[in-house]
């Protein structure tokens, strides 16, 4: 459980010590976990369904309470959502009456000040980043799934919060689709240098993405190991294809296995 | 997918096959033409208090002030009251038991009482309108508000969204479609409870006249009114169509290709030196 880097106070900027997450006073969802993530890391968190994956994700994302322990993001207590943590879902969470721009725009308009043509042009930036040039004024109706979600990413990215929790965010796409988004997501993620934490239950997946994976199991959610993955940042499909990739993949497969 | 002009041929088609053997009918006395008169009289009685006397317009005027006047007062109310029962569950807990007895009885009833309330004008119909048609806005705003996005929810708190903020933004619009469809419901409605009020008793509209004539037996006449009302029907509901087709645009594709194109016009200008892109093309 203590594997991994040894974090210094300074550089950390997601903290759980011995968090824990009961639901209606028996159900264990989470339990002791401890953790340290640094500015700037990709984070993976995989497990089957049940482990508490995506529970931990939302202690951190202020929606749900913790039962005991101490997590802080930043040297601060989690108590409520905050400004400099965002999250996207499997679901895009589009609003069907918006077009794509005024849905990035929703995290301004809840700011509670007037949009602005600077922030029109912020949001349509951003969609042509996540590529949907050409699309910056349609629907979500006009869009298919892969699209609607790179309205979300874009929406997630307007927020401007640092630390980014995705949980399973393309979860529902087909898996063409789907490697083309995770590498985006990687270039996007690097590019504005935030800190992810992601959440799967694909163990490749989590690895590809990763500079560390959670390995959580399940009854009740344990942080059971944090993985390395030694890999650069620049990283290919082909990175799959290798003996080291799929070491590390049977090791994760491993430690999911003895959870059991 | 568009309606083919040989389809408009088939419904002309059957509507004259229909019409053609009602007058056979009642020219040829299969049935009582005092009864049942033949379409061509229906015609002329139309023709008549629309158009030579005129008597129709005024009548027409009165069905139709007490009609939308009883649905606006309905559905304001009904609006109103549903919001407070999804922003306050409390409200929603006490008010259920009286707004289920509400809805088991047939409001109908309450027509005698309401004029014995309100007298014999206008203003009863008006209320009895109202209470007819107070409850499909009410339980479909009711049901649009509670029945929201979990996931869209979500999202909104993790951006810190005030109640005022999900309320507007999320919830409101949300329930859009299904608070029109209450309303069209509704419309329906009131018109139902105005010519009832006016059956009961009236000095004017079009319930009056169609009593008036019936008495009379004077049957064309009655079936006039009849078309009236449908009539007045079809142009409340078409309204009513129009306004979905505005408020709910989301729901109609044609409505959202136009506001997209029109976006892309209107904010051109940001677009340049981001590279424009190509114009929008439909998805897949």
């Amino acid at each position: 459980m203590k594997e991994g880097r040894i974090a210094t106070m300074a550089d950390t900027t997601i903290r759980g010590e011995g968090v824990s997450k009961i639901f209606s006073g028996s159900v264990v969802a989470v339990e002791d976990a401890h953790f340290d993530i640094r500015q700037g890391e990709f984070i993976s968190i995989v497990g089957p369904s049940g482990c508490g994956k995506s529970t931990l994700l939302r202690m951190v994302a202020g929606l749900i309470d913790i039962t005991s322990g101490n997590l802080t993001i930043n040297g601060s207590v989690v108590s409520e959502p905050r400004n400099d943590v965002a999250l996207m879902f499997q679901k895009a969470t589009l609003l069907p009456w918006k077009n794509a721009m005024e849905n990035v725009l929703i995290p301004t308009s809840l700011q509670g000040r007037k949009i602005t043509d600077a922030d029109r042009k912020q949001a349509i930036d951003l969609l042509q980043l996540t590529g949907l040039s050409g699309f910056e004024f349609a629907y979500p109706d006009q869009l298919s799934g892969g699209m609607q979600q790179r309205v979300a990413l874009a929406r997630l990215l307007n927020t401007g919060s640092n630390i980014l929790l995705l949980d399973e965010p393309f979860g529902a796409l087909d898996e063409f689709t789907r490697e083309t988004m995770n590498m985006e997501l990687l270039r996007i993620v690097s590019e504005v240098k935030a800190t992810a934490l992601f959440v799967t239950h694909n163990i490749a997946e989590a690895i590809f993405l990763a500079d560390r994976v959670f390995v959580m199991t399940p009854r009740p959610g344990r942080l059971a190991r944090i993985v390395d993955v030694p890999f650069g940042k620049d990283r290919t499909p082909d990175l799959a294809q290798t003996p080291e990739f799929n070491r590390i993949v049977s090791e994760v497969r491993s430690i999911l296995g003895a959870g059991h | 997918m568009k309606t083919s002009a040989v389809t408009y041929v088939k419904h002309f088609a059957l509507f004259a096959a229909i019409m053609g053997l009602w007058e056979v009918a009642a020219r040829q006395e299969w049935v009582d033409s005092l009864l049942l008169p033949a379409p061509s009289k229906i015609f002329t009685a139309l023709i008549n208090i629309m158009f030579q006397s005129g008597l129709m317009w005024h009548h027409f005027g009165v069905t139709l002030y007490e009609t939308v006047a009883g649905f606006l007062i309905g559905s304001v109310i009904g609006f109103v009251l549903a919001v407070l029962a999804a922003q306050f569950m409390g409200f929603k807990t006490y008010s259920t038991p009286y707004v289920i007895a509400l809805q088991v009885t047939p409001r109908i009833a309450l027509a005698p009482l309401i004029i014995a309330w309100f007298g014999f004008g206008i203003s009863a119909k008006v209320v009895i309108a109202a209470v007819i048609c107070f409850f499909p806005p009410f339980v479909n705003t009711l049901t649009g508000l509670l029945d929201y996005d979990r996931d869209r929810m979500e999202m909104f708190r993790s951006l810190r969204a005030s109640r005022w903020q999900i309320f507007t933004q999320l919830q409101l619009p949300g329930a859009m479609p299904i608070i029109m469809a209450g309303l069209k419901t509704a419309i329906s409605l009131a018109l139902i409870g105005a010519i009832v009020g006016e059956f009961i008793s009236a000095s004017e509209g079009l319930g009056l006249l169609m009593q008036r004539f019936t008495f009379q037996l004077n049957m064309a006449a009655s079936f006039a009114i009849l078309v009236t009302l449908t009539l007045m029907g079809l142009i409340l509901y078409w309204i009513m169509e129009v306004l979905d087709d505005r408020l709910v645009y989301w729901r109609h594709d044609t409505r959202l290709q136009q506001r997209a194109t029109r976006d892309r016009r209107r904010y051109a200008s940001l677009l340049k030196g981001v590279g424009g892109g190509p114009a929008l093309q439909p998805a897949e």
